[in-house]
């Protein structure tokens, strides 16, 4: 086993069989961000049994997203999520929500809690609360900066997974604004939403997912893994989601080396490396919140890019 | 229903101490203030300890109750001082807390029992299950998500232990209020009051102003073609004049007027709106003609609106401008 893990996300079948896992060491199976998703696995439980069996197969951990923002009406298919989660010997769960993290907690108790991105982890308090209530694993709310999470990781001794790689969320809504697009455009739901989609204005940009809001630019730590493997940190994520396969496959590849080498002591970046980040970044890069800045601003490690 | 069985509350803001006067003058149940560097609005609009002190006193000599609003997410490192703020305050004698983190929400819940707390809006509170984790840590009422509808919301009332609020006069965001990070992803800035409090501005999450981005003017594009010039993320105001009967009929326990950063006129005048619209209603329902009251409220409506727009525009400005305060590092 390595001594990291680097896990991606995939919403769909069509997405993990056409996807190298190579690099991967985990996988999120779901989106997490809209029911009507193509064939997104929260929806279609055959399938997602399926997919989990090929994930462990492939010797890989099996974890199950839910949504990122469930009504009342969602928690039955959740329920029913959990059930073919816990059946098929998921590795976790992820919850976005507390509410289903007391589902976890009350009706299937075996089955390990992941604490996800959206459930607004922000203090070692809020941190204590929900590892009182099953969580093993929690991804700290985007907007912490690094000393933040370093104070919370440390004063709970949680497991804290952070993203390294791609479109950080910056919003969902209940509301798919594409669909008023759809005759416009001749382009249906759910096809609508994959057209790889930007909001511009000036040099603004976000990605759109329709009810999903994304960072225009991608966040990428990758000159930052040296310091991140330092402070400790073993559990990243390259989110995924609404990239194409090559995406998950090529960037992945170069944060599996960029880590191994982190581990090793090294803090090389190879140009050829860079140039992978830089083709597969339509936007451009960015840090996210892990500075204490804007989240789009990008703040380089002291080495020179590409030493 | 007379107005005797109605036990709910009209619960108006409170931006200063003269807009809690107006606020009582017109008929509030209950006010809330946002001490200063805690809650989820620009720092103008929160006031200090000798403020609320003034508020409190105001409020109650007119009946009222007066909560302190800490509905953001403050740094680990600032819980202390949180504690602490909420303890002064305990003392001066507040009637409650709204609150948005979950560990703040436990940790005030265990150290101060006898302080009715409230989960805002920003604590996205979505299905009946959320709501039951928030009443194991101490949450007695909970504000219902904007985007939940009536039937979702009376489906609550009859199995759960906790009081639900309703936002009758206010805008629906584009995204989950709680779950958007599009403010401080374009403008963040890092400021220090002279309490040691970050006020985080551009994150209405944590306590700064919200600088409203996803008001733009966005165009959409696939790749460098542009397919639509102006698309818009919804963002409407709403006001439930048609549903508050039914409301009330449901027993909901909270009608809240949302406008810290409105004139106090405007928030004089929509909350004597909402006062007399609820008591006539309440007094006699064979003669309530709901036309009458939306016709009225229109007249508040364009005033509310036209501050509303002036302020997003002024907001929208303000996120252009270069961050000033920032710690170490610099953007490219």
């Amino acid at each position: 086993m390595p001594p990291f893990e680097l896990n991606t996300d995939i919403s769909n079948r069509r997405d993990l069989q056409s996807s190298d896992l190579t690099p991967y060491d985990a996988l999120y199976l779901g989106n997490p961000y809209c029911r009507d998703y193509e064939a997104n696995f929260l929806e279609r439980v055959d399938e997602l049994a399926e997919a989990i069996r090929q994930v462990k197969g492939a010797g890989r951990r099996a974890y199950v997203t839910t949504y990122a923002a469930p009504r009342n009406s969602f928690l039955d298919q959740i329920r029913r999520v959990l059930e073919v989660a816990e059946r098929e010997g998921a590795d976790a769960v992820e919850a976005h929500n507390l509410g289903v993290l007391r589902i976890c907690r009350t009706e299937c108790p075996g089955l390990p809690v992941f604490v996800g991105g959206f459930a607004n982890v922000y203090t070692d308090v809020g941190a204590r609360v929900l590892l009182d209530s099953g969580a093993r694993r929690l991804t700290p709310n985007y907007e912490l900066s690094l000393e933040e999470i370093g104070l919370l990781a440390r004063n709970t001794g949680a497991e804290v997974e952070l993203l390294v790689h791609g479109k950080m969320p910056l919003g969902i809504s209940d509301y798919c604004f594409l669909l008023e697009y759809e005759k416009a455009w001749g382009i249906p739901c759910p096809s609508l939403c994959q057209q790889d989609l930007y909001l511009r204005q000036g040099d603004w940009a976000m990605k759109s997912v329709g009810k999903g809001v994304l960072s225009g630019r991608d966040v990428c730590m990758l000159e930052h893994l040296p310091a991140l493997w330092a402070a400790g940190y073993r559990t990243f994520r390259l989110t995924a989601l609404s990239e194409r396969p090559a995406y998950r496959a090529e960037v992945g590849a170069v944060y599996r080396a960029a880590l191994t080498g982190a581990a090793a002591g090294g803090g090389a970046f190879p140009e050829a490396w860079w140039e992978v980040i830089r083709r597969h970044s339509r936007i451009g890069l960015c840090n996210g919140f892990y500075f204490g800045q804007s989240g789009q601003a990008y703040v380089p490690a002291r080495q020179e890019v590409g030493a | 229903m007379s107005e005797r069985q109605w036990r709910g509350e009209l619960l108006a803001p409170g931006g200063s101490v003269a807009m809690v006067e107006a606020a009582v003058a017109n008929g509030a149940d209950a006010i809330y203030v946002g001490p200063r560097g805690w809650s989820r609005r620009r720092d103008a609009y929160e006031l200090g300890d000798e403020e609320i002190h003034q508020c409190l006193e105001v409020a109650h000599a007119g009946s009222a109750r007066l909560r302190a609003a800490f509905n953001t997410h403050p740094q680990s490192s600032e819980v202390p001082a949180l504690l602490r703020k909420v303890e002064r305050l305990a003392g001066l004698g507040i009637d409650g807390l709204i609150m948005t983190d979950v560990g703040c929400i436990a940790e005030v819940s265990r150290r101060f029992p006898g302080i009715p707390i409230h989960a805002s809006i920003g604590a996205n509170i979505l299905n009946n299950e959320d709501i039951r984790f928030y009443r194991e840590i101490g949450v007695t009422q909970v504000v219902a998500d904007t985007k939940l509808t009536l039937r979702e919301l009376s489906s609550r009332k009859h199995d759960l232990e906790v009081g639900i609020e309703i936002l009758v006069h206010a805008n629906k965001c584009y995204t989950y209020l709680g779950k958007c990070w599009m403010s401080p992803y374009h403008r963040f800035e890092r400021a220090v009051d002279e309490f040691g409090k970050d006020l985080f501005r551009g994150s209405p999450n944590r306590g700064g102003l919200d600088y409203r981005v996803c008001l733009e003017a966005w165009s959409l594009y696939s790749g460098e073609t542009r397919w639509e010039e102006q698309v818009a993320l919804k963002n409407d105001a709403f006001f439930l004049v048609d549903d508050i009967p039914k409301l009330l009929d449901l027993g909901v326990h909270c009608l809240k007027v949302q406008g810290r950063e409105y004139p106090v006129e405007l928030v004089g005048g929509m909350i004597r709106f909402y006062r007399e619209m609820i008591d006539a209603y309440l007094t006699d329902r064979t003669t309530f003609s709901l036309p009458a009251w939306k016709a009225r409220l229109a007249g508040l409506r364009v005033e509310r609106d036209r501050e509303r727009t002036q302020g997003t525009q002024a907001l929208l400005d303000e996120a252009r401008l270069p961050v000033l305060a920032t710690p170490g590092g610099c953007s490219r």
